[in-house]
């Protein structure tokens, strides 16, 4: 039997080596530009950068991004509806943690 | 193929009117919502809904459904009868539930029922195409995708061939799902979360444009022995009393496979974590393991096992309920 080589794909941690700009994220998580945008302004992502051409952001903002495509998709909320969302899926989710600690 | 009962998944009775079936179907979306409601099989749910959601929503769909009659159960055999949508003619089938990246797979979760009746949104498949656009170049689709791994890659970076199953599409416009086999090197001190990139294994390019990119979100495997936060680690190691009265030496088993000496010191009280700074999931700043000790007490079954207990109580002037009064 001949000898096949694996070739493994190297992969890169989005959270921790990936700075998305506008495009990048637009792409990965399959919403326009100008709802990213929108969720700029409400405060739901906070990119570093001065102007959305220079927006360089973090790699949890691509978790983020596509909780709230999906919240805005599938249940039609408003942006800052959206906001609020994640503000209290946040908070849920550090509560969460905080109870497995104290488990 | 069994039959779906979508009145039932909404919980509206077959001449609901289109707002009552909205309503009902926003009430269960939002909570069963898979990024809200962390409870297995909410997931699931929300594909059932979201599917039946798709037919009642769609005047042309719903009445072709209607069609079947008001007899069928849920899960019923069913087989649909010949030319049962004649005449009927669908618009674009923009799918309610499902979205790709949920439960590993990518896009179609359609149930076989909903397939074989209104197909796998082949008009969206066949829509987004921009072949016939001459000239023009786009970046293939980034595709999602969830993997589970063991707490021990995390710890030790692994060597993992992952399987997907993704819809394909032939030259008729069929579309199956093929499995795919990725080779894909997991880097140490990744964790729940965190998505990976593969750059050029997502969707192909049209015209001259590059492949999109595949992006894994990474979960462990449901653990026995420890609980994970974040980069932070939780074992229980349980104690007899004595041991926790008197202080002793145990083994600690790490995550990573190798085996700590932890001493326990004398006075060790239940629930008192003790922290191996840096002994988490290894990063630039590593996670620490907590050692959460439980005491446990032995049965007292034999006569020289109860006369033990009895020495205690001679023993000690002990009262633990002195702060209830009476």
């Amino acid at each position: 039997m001949a000898n096949i080589k694996t070739t493994w794909i190297e992969a890169s941690v989005v959270e921790n080596e990936v700075h998305m700009s506008i495009v990048e994220l637009s792409h990965a998580s399959r919403t326009p530009q100008e709802l990213i945008m929108s969720w700029v302004s409400e405060g739901v992502l906070s990119p570093v950068g001065s102007s959305p051409q220079d927006w360089r952001f973090s790699g949890d903002s691509l978790k983020r991004a596509k909780t709230a495509a999906h919240l805005t998709h599938d249940l039609e909320l408003n942006v800052s509806g959206v906001a609020l969302a994640l503000d209290l899926l946040d908070e849920i989710a550090q509560l969460r943690a905080r109870l497995q600690r104290e488990l | 193929m069994k039959f779906r009962d979508y009145y039932e998944a909404l919980g509206v009775a077959r001449g609901a009117s289109e707002a009552e079936i909205k309503a009902a179907y926003r009430k269960l979306a939002r909570k069963y919502h898979p990024d809200v409601n962390k409870e297995a099989g909410a997931e699931e749910q929300f594909k059932e809904i979201g599917e039946a959601y798709a037919v009642l929503k769609d005047t042309e769909k719903r009445a072709a459904y209607d069609r079947f009659g008001a007899n069928w159960k849920n899960g019923q055999d069913f087989t649909p009868p010949p030319n049962w949508n004649e005449g009927f003619e669908y618009a674009d089938s923009s799918f309610g539930g499902g979205h790709p990246g949920y439960g590993g797979g990518f896009e179609g979760d359609q149930s076989e029922f909903f397939e074989s009746l209104f197909g796998r949104g082949k008009h969206r498949q066949g829509g987004r195409g921009g072949q016939s656009r001459q000239g023009m170049n786009f970046k293939g689709q980034d595709h999602h995708a969830k993997i589970l791994i063991d707490l021990a890659d995390a710890y030790n970076g692994a060597k993992r061939t992952i399987s997907l199953h993704m819809p394909t599409q032939d030259a008729t416009g069929h579309v199956s799902t093929q499995e795919r086999k990725l080779d894909v090197s997991i880097p140490k001190g990744i964790k729940a979360g965190q998505n990976l990139r593969l750059t050029g294994q997502g969707g192909p390019g049209i015209g001259e444009g590059p492949a999109g990119d595949l992006y894994l979100e990474i979960d462990f495997h449901p653990n026995p022995i420890y609980r994970i936060d974040g980069k932070d680690i939780f074992i229980d190691i349980p104690l007899a009393p004595w041991e926790a009265a008197l202080g002793t030496t145990v083994n600690v088993p790490t995550p990573a496979g190798s085996t700590l000496e932890l001493k326990i010191p004398a006075g060790t009280i239940a629930g008192r974590k003790m922290r191996l700074k840096g002994k988490g999931i290894p990063s630039a700043e590593a996670g620490d393991l907590y050692v959460v000790p439980t005491i446990v007490l032995p049965p007292a079954n034999t006569d020289a096992q109860k006369e033990a207990y009895q020495n205690f109580e001679k023993a000690f002037d002990f009262n633990p309920r002195t702060h209830l009064k009476g």
